[in-house]
């Protein structure tokens, strides 16, 4: 590992952390760039563990970590470039939105007026501008949740850390809060999402980190990943097309090809492949010898889900 | 990323960043006066009864406005060191510094000091010294004011001349220096409990036992307890009957360095537990 890649991602080498005798989570070698990337997995499964050891709230039993090039021991470094928005669902009591965030800019060391500029601006980045001077305690849980996420954004940090960040959210509030993390990944942050909601990661996702019972079980590019799995799992792709039975009848002549089946309205076809690539280019030429009409092609089992369910053998959506 | 990056952000400076723990600490101190005490009506009820003991003796003393040296004698041994010193100002400390990192650990809301780049030693120190600021601004505040309500009857010739021309206000200003030394003493006892104990309130039965039978104490003993330095510093002795086991004060100066030393150990303990607290809120 050289020094510009740890001074650029956010390293776990060989980290285990025991509860006990509870296993948290073990051996997790992970590098993460920047970008958005989703921690995926099942409650219980070591996300808010793996979250909670990159900022030092708890301290692995084992391996060492760092996030930039600085370890979670050096908080006055650290959180100068991490923000972290819990899952804890807890306040101060007694001060405004406006108050939680300022106050906490001021103990940041930030004057009074920066961290005044700074507190309205994220607080404008999370649509809270008009409850802002009202008490926390009297906000619903979606707008709980997006003042965390405005404390966590407010000092400008290089690495969001977020904890099921779209939990409790309405649709609107979800769609613009998928934007922002989409905007600050543009801008070169890192913004680590944990979700137990797959196919809300996969929506956002640049790389995904799967990990189920502590362990890391796959990581990367979600395409990437569901293409070492081609041997074990054939990918399916979906053909929309004019005759099924047709194209069937031609795609089996290939090696690669170990199912085709034929949807049940005859409206298309569902072909496994051990090698999506060649299939693709096989399907041109079909197409053009014969005359198929071809409305639409597809991976189906390409996403997140289909490649958890793989792997772990869940069920896929809510974990 | 956006417009404000152009902003000062405080970052490390050669040599120990005095400037930015200095901000760092009064931000804090800030934020805990401004989300803790406001609501505080077992403080309040606490500060108000020296004062009302006070308020008591007063309308008794109507009867015979002559006895300067009987209020003074009442006021030093029954409001201040039996009632205010032994009773009032340790329970205080007792919610106060018991609570300043349990009540945040109990409320889930710790994590977000610990996830500022502030030294998590500072915070300790900034949490103690708010305490320090409120146990000492209360009852500072209410000793002033049982002082005065239990002279306010006498003759006001016999208390200005005890005031400003005998030992009156040097007795004031002795009291003060007690009160202060024992949120200090007290306050960094209960802080370290807050540490070491889910809960204050069985440590702090012991050590209100243990002060309670201070007087019983061979003199060797008598030194493992905040209560002896504090009432060495008292302006005037008071007879602790006739059970007691005599021994000799300590004297001032040492009484004050021993119970801020006691303090700094105390809070330098804390500190280093701090250092390595894991936020798991689940235990607490």
């Amino acid at each position: 590992m050289t020094t510009d890649t740890t001074a650029s991602r956010v390293h776990f080498e060989n980290v285990s952390k025991f509860y006990g005798d509870v296993l948290g989570v073990n051996r997790v070698n992970l590098s993460i760039p920047p970008g958005i990337t989703g921690l995926v997995g099942p409650n219980g499964s070591g996300k808010t563990t793996l979250m909670n050891m990159m900022v030092g709230l708890i301290q692995p039993s084992r391996g060492r970590i760092s996030v930039l090039g600085i370890t979670p021991g050096q908080p006055e470094e650290l959180f100068r470039k991490v923000g972290y928005a819990s899952q804890y669902d807890a306040f101060p009591p007694g001060l405004t939105g406006y108050q939680f965030i300022e106050s906490y800019l001021r103990v940041h060391g930030f004057s009074a007026r920066e961290a005044e500029a700074m507190a309205w601006k994220a607080i404008e980045r999370v649509g809270l501008v008009e409850p802002a001077k009202r008490k926390v305690a009297g906000y619903s849980k979606g707008m709980r949740q997006r003042i965390r996420l405005a404390q966590a954004l407010a000092h400008e940090p290089a690495v969001m850390v977020l904890d099921e960040p779209l939990n409790g959210l309405d649709p609107m509030a979800r769609a613009e809060a998928i934007d922002l993390f989409r905007e600050l990944a543009d801008g070169g942050l890192h913004v680590i999402v944990s979700s137990h909601i797959l196919h809300e990661v996969d929506l956002i996702s640049d790389q995904v980190v799967l990990i189920n019972g502590g362990y890391i079980v796959a990581e990367g590019d979600i395409g990437d990943v569901r293409d070492e799995m081609e041997e074990e799992h054939p990918v399916q792709v979906l053909v929309r097309c004019d005759r099924p039975s047709l194209l069937a009848s031609k795609v089996f002549e290939q090696d690669h090809v170990v199912e085709a089946r034929i949807l049940d309205k005859g409206q298309g076809l569902l072909v496994r492949t051990r090698d999506a690539d060649k299939f693709h280019l096989v399907l041109n030429d079909i197409v053009m010898e014969t005359g198929i009409a071809v409305e639409a092609v597809a991976p189906a089992d390409a996403d997140v889900n289909a490649v958890y369910q793989y792997l772990i053998g869940s069920n896929g959506g809510k974990l | 990323m956006s417009d404000l990056t152009a902003t000062t952000v405080p970052g490390a400076r050669a040599g120990l960043p005095w400037g930015q723990w200095w901000s760092q600490l009064r931000a804090i101190v800030r934020l805990e006066l401004r989300k803790g005490f406001r609501r505080s009506f077992g403080l309040l009820l606490l500060a108000l009864m020296p004062p009302f003991i006070a308020a008591m003796h007063m309308i008794k003393a109507v009867r015979d406005t002559s006895d300067i040296a009987g209020a003074t004698q009442v006021f030093a041994g029954l409001i201040y060191q039996a009632f205010t010193l032994r009773i009032v100002i340790f329970l205080a400390c007792v919610l106060i510094f018991g609570n300043l990192i349990r009540r945040e650990t109990l409320d889930r809301s710790l994590h977000y000091y610990f996830l500022s780049p502030v030294r998590r030693e500072l915070l300790v120190v900034a949490k103690y010294v708010t305490g320090l600021i409120v146990s000492f601004g209360l009852f500072g505040t209410t000793t002033v004011l049982a002082f005065v309500l239990t002279y306010l009857p006498y003759d006001s010739t016999a208390v200005s001349q005890f005031l400003f021309h005998g030992p009156g206000l040097g007795h004031l200003a002795s009291y003060l220096l007690v009160t202060f030394l024992a949120c200090l003493g007290y306050g960094a006892v209960f802080l370290f409990f807050g540490f070491f104990f889910k809960s204050p309130a069985m440590p702090a039965l012991v050590v209100f036992g243990w002060e309670g039978i201070h007087f019983l104490l061979p003199p060797l003993l008598k030194e493992i307890s905040v209560i002896h330095y504090l009432q060495s510093l008292c302006p005037v002795p008071v007879s602790e009957g006739p059970l007691a086991m005599l021994s000799d004060a300590p004297a001032p100066w040492v009484s004050i360095v021993g119970l801020c030393a006691l303090a700094v150990v105390l809070v330098a303990v804390s500190a280093w537990k701090i250092r390595r607290m894991e936020i798991t809120y689940e235990e607490a």
